[in-house]
C-alpha cells in the first residue's frame, strides 16, 4: 500500500457512516494519562487532579454500537406548492446526541427523542429537492461520532399552478367546426345526449317534467358538450428573460425558470388556459416550438390536464436556444395560442404564416414590460428602448396580418 | 456551546492571572481560548488544559488550594464543551434535553475527582515517598489496560 493510499484510508476512517473516535477521545486519553503519570513522578498532586477527570470521562463511557439512522416519512404525492408537513424518525441506537440538519437549520437533540416535525416550503413549481436530512450522531461526551452522513434526497416535481379564469376572456372558437366531432362527454350544448335519473348535483332546470310525470321518478335531460375546437398551446422556450435587461445573459440558480420571467409567465398562462379550455370540453394540445419531440397530442379530460402540466415542466427543463422554430401538423381550423416574448422576427413570421394557413392565432406576449435598462452601461437605456421599439413593431405587424395580439399576460 | 467554552475559560484565566506576576499567562490563556472557540476540534483545548495544569502545578502554594479546586471543574468543562462543540456545527439549535446525560456524567466525574482531591489533601507530600510511584504505575497499568480493551 502506497503512502497516498494510507493517508486516504486514514482520512476515510476519520469520517463516514461508522463509529470512530474523535480528537476529544485522544485528548482525554493522552492528556489525562499524561497528567496523571507526570503528577505521580513529579510529585505534583495538582497535575493528577487535573488529569483524573479526563481519564474518568473515558472510563465512564464506552464505544457505542449499532447503526443509528434518520428516516423521513414520504410527503403525500398530492401535496402541491406551499408548506408541507412531515416527520423525521430518529433511531439513535447507542448514540447520545443526534445532530440533524433540518430545513430551518441544524438541531441537536437527544438521540432517542420522538419523531421530529419537519416543515417543507415549496415556493416554486418545477423539479427540486424537498428534503435532505444530513445528520451526525455523537456518543457520550462527544468522544465517538457516527458520521457525518449525507441524507437521502427526497425529490419532487411541482406542477405549474392553475389559475381559474372566467370563460368570457377566452378567445373565440373557430366558427363552423363546433359540433362536427362530437364529444362523448356531457355539456351545455342544445343537442340531447341522454335522459337519465336525477343525481345529486344536477341542475333543477334540466329536469324533464314529462318523463318525470310518466315514470314517477325525477329525470334530467343530458346534453352534449361543445368540445370540438382544437386548441394548440405553442410554447416558445428558447429564451427566458425578465424585465431587467442586464440579467438576460446571466444564469439563474435555484429555480427551473426565472421567477416572473417570460418562461415562468408562459408556463403559468399555458397551464391556466389548458385548464380553462379542458374544463369547457375542448381538445387541447401542447407544442414546444423548438423541440417537437416534447409535444403533447390533443386530448380532453382531467388526466390530460395533468399530462400537459407535467410536460410543461419537461419543456422548461429542456429549454434553451434553438436555431429555428417549427409548428407542424396542426389540425385543420385549430386555434393556436402562441406564448412567446417575441424577441426575434422568426417567431413573428411563424405566427403570420400560421394565420395564413387558416388557423386562428392568438399571440400572447410573455415579455415583462416595462423593460429595466442596464444601469451599469452607458448604452443601457438606448439598448432597452431599442429592444422595446422592435418588440412593439413586431407585435403591430402581427396584428396587421390578422394575429390577435395581447400585449401582456 | 462555544459560549460555554468561553465561560469555562474565564475562571481559568482569572485564577492564573491572580497567581502570576505578569500578564503573559493571561494572554496565553486568552489566545488558546480563542483558538479553542474557533477550532474546538483542533489541539487548542489540549494546549489550553495542558498549559493551565502545568502553570498551576509549578506555581507556589498548597497542592489543594482554592485555585486548584476552581480549576478542576473548569478544565473538565472546557474538555467536555469543546468535545461537543467539535461535533455540533455552528448555529445549531441545541435542545437542553440533549445535554442532560453529559451534565449528569460531568457531575459524577467531579464528585469522584473531589474525593480524590480530599484524599490528596490528607496524604503527606514530599519527594521521598516511593509508595506513590508504585500506586501511580499500578493505576496507569489499569488505565492503559482498560482503554486498550475498549479501543
Amino acid at each position: 500500500m502506497s503512502s497516498a493510499d494510507k493517508i486516504r484510508e486514514a482520512f476515510s476512517q476519520a469520517h463516514g457512516a461508522h463509529w470512530h473516535p474523535t480528537d476529544a477521545y485522544s485528548r482525554a486519553v493522552w492528556l489525562g494519562v499524561g497528567l496523571v503519570v507526570a503528577g505521580m513522578f513529579l510529585h505534583q498532586p495538582e497535575l493528577v487532579l487535573f488529569g483524573v477527570p479526563l481519564v474518568l470521562s473515558v472510563l465512564l463511557t464506552s464505544k457505542p454500537r449499532g447503526k443509528p439512522a434518520v428516516s423521513v416519512r414520504p410527503v403525500p404525492r398530492g401535496a402541491g406548492a406551499g408548506v408541507v408537513h412531515t416527520v423525521a424518525h430518529v433511531d439513535g441506537a447507542d448514540a447520545e446526541i443526534a445532530v440533524v440538519k433540518l430545513p430551518g437549520g441544524a438541531r441537536a437533540i437527544p438521540a432517542h427523542s420522538p419523531d421530529l416535525p419537519v416543515q417543507i416550503r415549496r415556493d416554486a413549481w418545477g423539479p427540486g429537492v424537498d428534503l435532505r436530512l444530513d445528520h451526525l450522531f455523537a456518543g457520550p461526551d462527544g468522544l465517538h461520532v457516527y458520521g457525518p452522513v449525507v441524507g437521502v434526497e427526497h425529490v419532487r416535481t411541482i406542477l405549474p399552478p392553475v389559475e381559474h379564469h372566467p370563460s368570457g376572456p377566452l378567445p373565440p372558437r373557430p366558427a363552423g367546426l363546433v359540433g362536427i366531432h362530437r364529444s362523448p362527454r356531457a355539456g351545455d350544448s342544445t343537442e340531447l345526449r341522454d335522459i337519465r335519473a336525477f343525481q345529486p348535483g344536477d341542475r333543477l332546470r334540466r329536469i324533464d317534467w314529462r318523463v318525470t310525470t310518466r315514470t314517477g321518478v325525477v329525470h334530467v335531460r343530458e346534453r352534449h358538450a361543445e368540445a370540438d375546437a382544437e386548441i394548440v398551446l405553442a410554447l416558445d422556450t428558447r429564451a427566458d428573460v425578465g424585465a431587467e435587461v442586464a440579467e438576460w445573459s446571466s444564469p439563474r440558480y435555484g429555480a427551473t425558470a426565472r421567477p416572473g420571467g417570460s418562461l415562468d409567465r408562459a408556463v403559468r398562462r399555458a397551464a391556466s388556459m389548458a385548464a380553462g379550455y379542458l374544463r369547457q370540453g375542448d381538445r387541447v394540445a401542447l407544442v414546444d416550438l423548438s423541440r417537437p419531440q416534447l409535444n403533447v397530442r390533443s386530448g380532453v379530460g382531467r388526466r390530460h390536464l395533468l399530462r400537459i402540466r407535467t410536460q410543461l415542466v419537461v419543456c422548461v427543463q429542456a429549454a434553451g436556444w434553438s436555431s429555428h422554430v417549427a409548428l407542424r401538423r396542426l389540425p385543420h381550423g385549430s386555434v393556436v395560442v402562441l406564448l412567446s416574448p417575441f424577441l426575434d422576427d422568426e417567431i413573428a413570421e411563424l405566427a403570420v404564416q400560421t394565420r395564413r394557413h387558416g388557423h386562428v392565432v392568438l399571440a400572447i406576449n410573455t415579455l415583462p414590460l416595462e423593460l429595466v435598462p442596464d444601469p451599469e452601461s452607458a448604452w443601457g437605456e438606448v439598448a432597452a428602448e431599442l429592444i422595446a421599439a422592435e418588440h412593439r413593431v413586431r407585435l403591430r405587424r402581427m396584428a396587421e396580418h390578422g394575429v390577435a395580439v395581447t400585449r401582456s399576460c | 456551546m462555544r459560549l460555554m467554552i468561553v465561560l469555562a475559560a474565564v475562571p481559568v484565566a482569572v485564577v492564573l492571572h491572580l497567581e502570576a506576576t505578569s500578564l503573559v499567562p493571561l494572554l496565553i490563556v486568552v489566545g488558546l481560548t480563542v483558538l479553542t472557540v474557533l477550532m474546538p476540534g483542533s489541539a487548542g483545548p489540549a494546549l489550553l488544559i495542558g498549559y493551565a495544569a502545568l502553570a498551576m502545578a509549578f506555581a507556589d502554594g498548597h497542592p489543594v488550594r482554592l485555585g486548584v479546586l476552581i480549576m478542576i471543574p473548569a478544565l473538565h468543562l472546557i474538555h467536555v464543551t469543546s468535545a461537543l462543540a467539535a461535533v455540533v456545527p455552528v448555529k445549531t439549535r441545541i435542545e437542553l434535553a440533549a445535554l442532560k446525560a453529559p451534565a449528569r456524567r460531568f457531575a459524577i466525574v467531579q464528585v469522584i475527582t473531589f474525593v480524590v482531591a480530599a484524599f490528596a489533601a490528607v496524604i503527606p507530600s514530599g519527594a521521598g515517598i516511593g509508595l506513590v510511584e508504585v500506586l501511580g504505575l499500578g493505576a496507569l497499568t489499569v488505565v492503559i489496560g482498560v482503554v486498550a480493551l475498549r479501543i
